[in-house]
């Protein structure tokens, strides 16, 4: 046996900083896992058709910014914080997480505002605020995207823009993934104190710019040949259910409230 | 029986606030070790019907309204415990957001209604159904625990009221606070609950566990089937019965806002005046004051109020079961 295998070693890498690997790691499996748990959302909102709620989020976001009355944002606020009572737990938190950060956000920027005497719109911006930022939260969360996206469809919203929306979604965790790996493999060729780990990671970011070319190119090549020519179809037909025309109704509701309440 | 503010002194805010709190801590405590993150919600739902049943007022003889609680029911299903936490989530929504009892008072209307009265109407439906067993026992259980129960909390709140204009005098002699002593305020506040309000607590407290009894049993034992469509149904129905709440013309005895209270009748003699520490006393805008949304009319203020509540208290409570989940598995 060689000399050499017998002699014990002690090898301690050096101490190397690799946060900012980490946390790219961490903040790129947050992404993919974000869009992948779109895949388990099986019903809608309660069975609500994607292009109804598009629309009518739309309609109620164009009342809030319209109106000057505390009361009707007040009765939105009411009808979202209904819609919101009916979801899981796990959805309502994450949508008011980002509801209240942006309101208590809203309501700082104003402050100066109040001091100035101007305190109608210390109340009710904020509520504005909160009211447009649930709304459009909860048709992302209750929504798959790819629902949301064929919903633009039946607005007219051109075939390029979608076809866009489409592939980036897609690529996005295509992409993730492969730069994922070549996190991983970074973060383990690293032992001891790596110093040219900067330069790796512009690496990555090339080496990613160039694989999405030519992820594209193959892309573009195998639409066409499956015979792509650029126009989106909705395969589903239109059904028009209960669920429909009770949102459509309560929608009708506010809008009946708006109209009366501008008057009055 | 929601106590405004500056009807107490703010020490008998301060020593109700003290009595209520830690009762309030033994309860999450309890409620954290007994309730299965399953049944959370199960709060907020109940915390939901007694919120409803607080906006149905009554006309009561004297010209005056009270309404129903609804604590001891929940605290037939769930728990006294659970029943605790649930009203007093209520109320404290009820405080906040629609004006409906006193923030400084808060303490005091927690005491009132949140804890004397689930405890004392589950240990009266508990003696009840121990001695006549189940079945029949259980009904009359419920219709008398949650009698006694309300009549309970609207004693407690006459003696509070009453005690007032005893402790608390300027140096001339007039009262701070509440001016009605004891002798008035005890029959005024307990003479309607008993006759009326009481009653309509049983008869809700009865109407209710008996349907969730035969439609969703598993709301009440362990391992049977639980229809929440059914629930959520019922609550829904509620709300829109809400408006019925309205027919009641008149304030509740002691709810009194500091610009009706010198025009009170009380033995056929007006007040007169109105009592300092209210003229000038400490004021809270709620967003939905009385249940009303202004440019509204007031039915649909009243149902509106009523989906806000129950929305935000089921919330509150999903929300807590999805908390409660986090640390276990942690």
């Amino acid at each position: 046996m060689p000399e050499w295998l017998l002699t014990s070693e002690q090898y301690e890498p050096v101490k190397d900083k690799d946060t900012f690997i980490n946390k790219s790691i961490l903040s790129m499996i947050g992404l993919i896992a974000r869009i992948k748990a779109q895949d388990s959302r099986g019903r809608d909102l309660f069975g609500v058709n994607p292009v109804v709620a598009v629309f009518m989020t739309f309609l109620l976001v164009v009342l809030i910014s319209l109106v000057r009355y505390f009361s009707f944002v007040l009765i939105v606020i009411t009808f979202l914080i209904l819609i919101l009572c009916l979801m899981p737990a796990g959805d309502i938190i994450k949508v008011l997480r980002v509801s209240f950060v942006v309101t208590v956000f809203t309501f700082i920027i104003l402050l100066p505002a109040a001091f100035f005497g101007n305190h109608l719109s210390l109340t009710l911006i904020p509520a504005k605020v909160f009211a447009s930022v649930t709304a459009v939260n909860i048709l992302a969360h209750v929504y798959r995207w790819n629902r949301l996206i064929a919903a633009l469809r039946v607005f007219r919203v051109p075939n390029l823009l979608i076809f866009v929306l489409d592939i980036t979604l897609k690529y996005i965790v295509m992409l993730g993934e492969f730069s994922l790996e070549m996190l991983y493999a970074l973060k383990l060729r690293s032992v001891g104190k790596n110093t040219e780990k900067y330069a790796s990671l512009s690496g990555i970011a090339g080496t990613m710019f160039l694989k999405s070319r030519v992820m594209a190119e193959e892309l573009h090549e195998s639409m066409v040949c499956r015979g792509f020519t650029g126009t989106y179809k909705t395969a589903a037909a239109w059904r028009f259910s209960f669920a429909d025309a009770v949102y459509i109704l309560m929608n009708a509701g506010i809008l009946a409230v708006y109209i009366y309440i501008s008057r009055g | 029986m929601h106590i405004p503010d500056n009807y107490l002194s703010p020490a008998t805010c301060v020593v109700m606030a003290a009595a209520a709190v830690p009762v309030v801590a033994v309860s999450i405590k309890k409620v954290r070790e007994e309730i299965s993150q399953a049944k959370m919600p199960l709060l907020g739902i109940g915390a939901a019907f007694s919120f409803l049943t607080m906006m149905f007022n009554v006309p009561l003889p004297g010209g005056t309204t009270g309404h129903a609680v609804g604590g001891t029911l929940i605290a037939i299903l769930l728990g006294p415990y659970s029943a605790c936490i649930s009203v007093a989530v209520a109320l404290i929504i009820q405080a906040l957001l629609f004006g409906d009892g006193g923030i400084l008072a808060l303490g005091a209307n927690i005491f009132n209604m949140a804890i004397v009265l689930p405890f004392a109407g589950y240990f009266i439906y508990k003696l009840i159904r121990d001695r006549f067993g189940s079945g029949k026992g259980e009904i009359v259980g419920a219709a008398v625990g949650s009698y006694v129960g309300l009549n309970a909390a609207a004693l407690l709140t006459a003696v509070e009221f009453g005690l007032q204009p005893l402790l608390f005098q300027t140096a001339a002699g007039q009262p701070l606070y509440c001016p009605y002593p004891l002798s008035v305020s005890i029959p005024a506040m307990m003479i309607p609950h008993l006759l009326v309000a009481g009653v309509v607590e049983a008869v809700f407290t009865v109407f209710i566990y008996s349907f969730i009894k035969r439609v969703s049993p598993g709301m009440i034992y362990e391992g049977k089937t639980t229809r929440t469509k059914a629930i959520y149904g019922l609550l829904a129905a509620l709300i829109c019965l809400t408006p019925l709440g309205l027919l009641a013309a008149g304030t509740a005895w002691g709810e009194w806002g500091a610009d009706e209270i010198n025009t009170v009748l009380s033995g056929g003699t007006m007040l007169g005046f109105v009592p300092q520490g209210m003229q000038n006393g400490f004021n809270f805008n709620a967003i939905l004051p009385d249940y009303a949304i202004t440019g509204l009319p007031e039915i649909a203020g009243y149902i509106i109020s009523a989906v806000l509540g129950v929305a935000i208290l089921i919330i509150a409570f999903k929300i807590l079961a999805a908390f409660k989940k986090n640390k276990a598995n942690v």
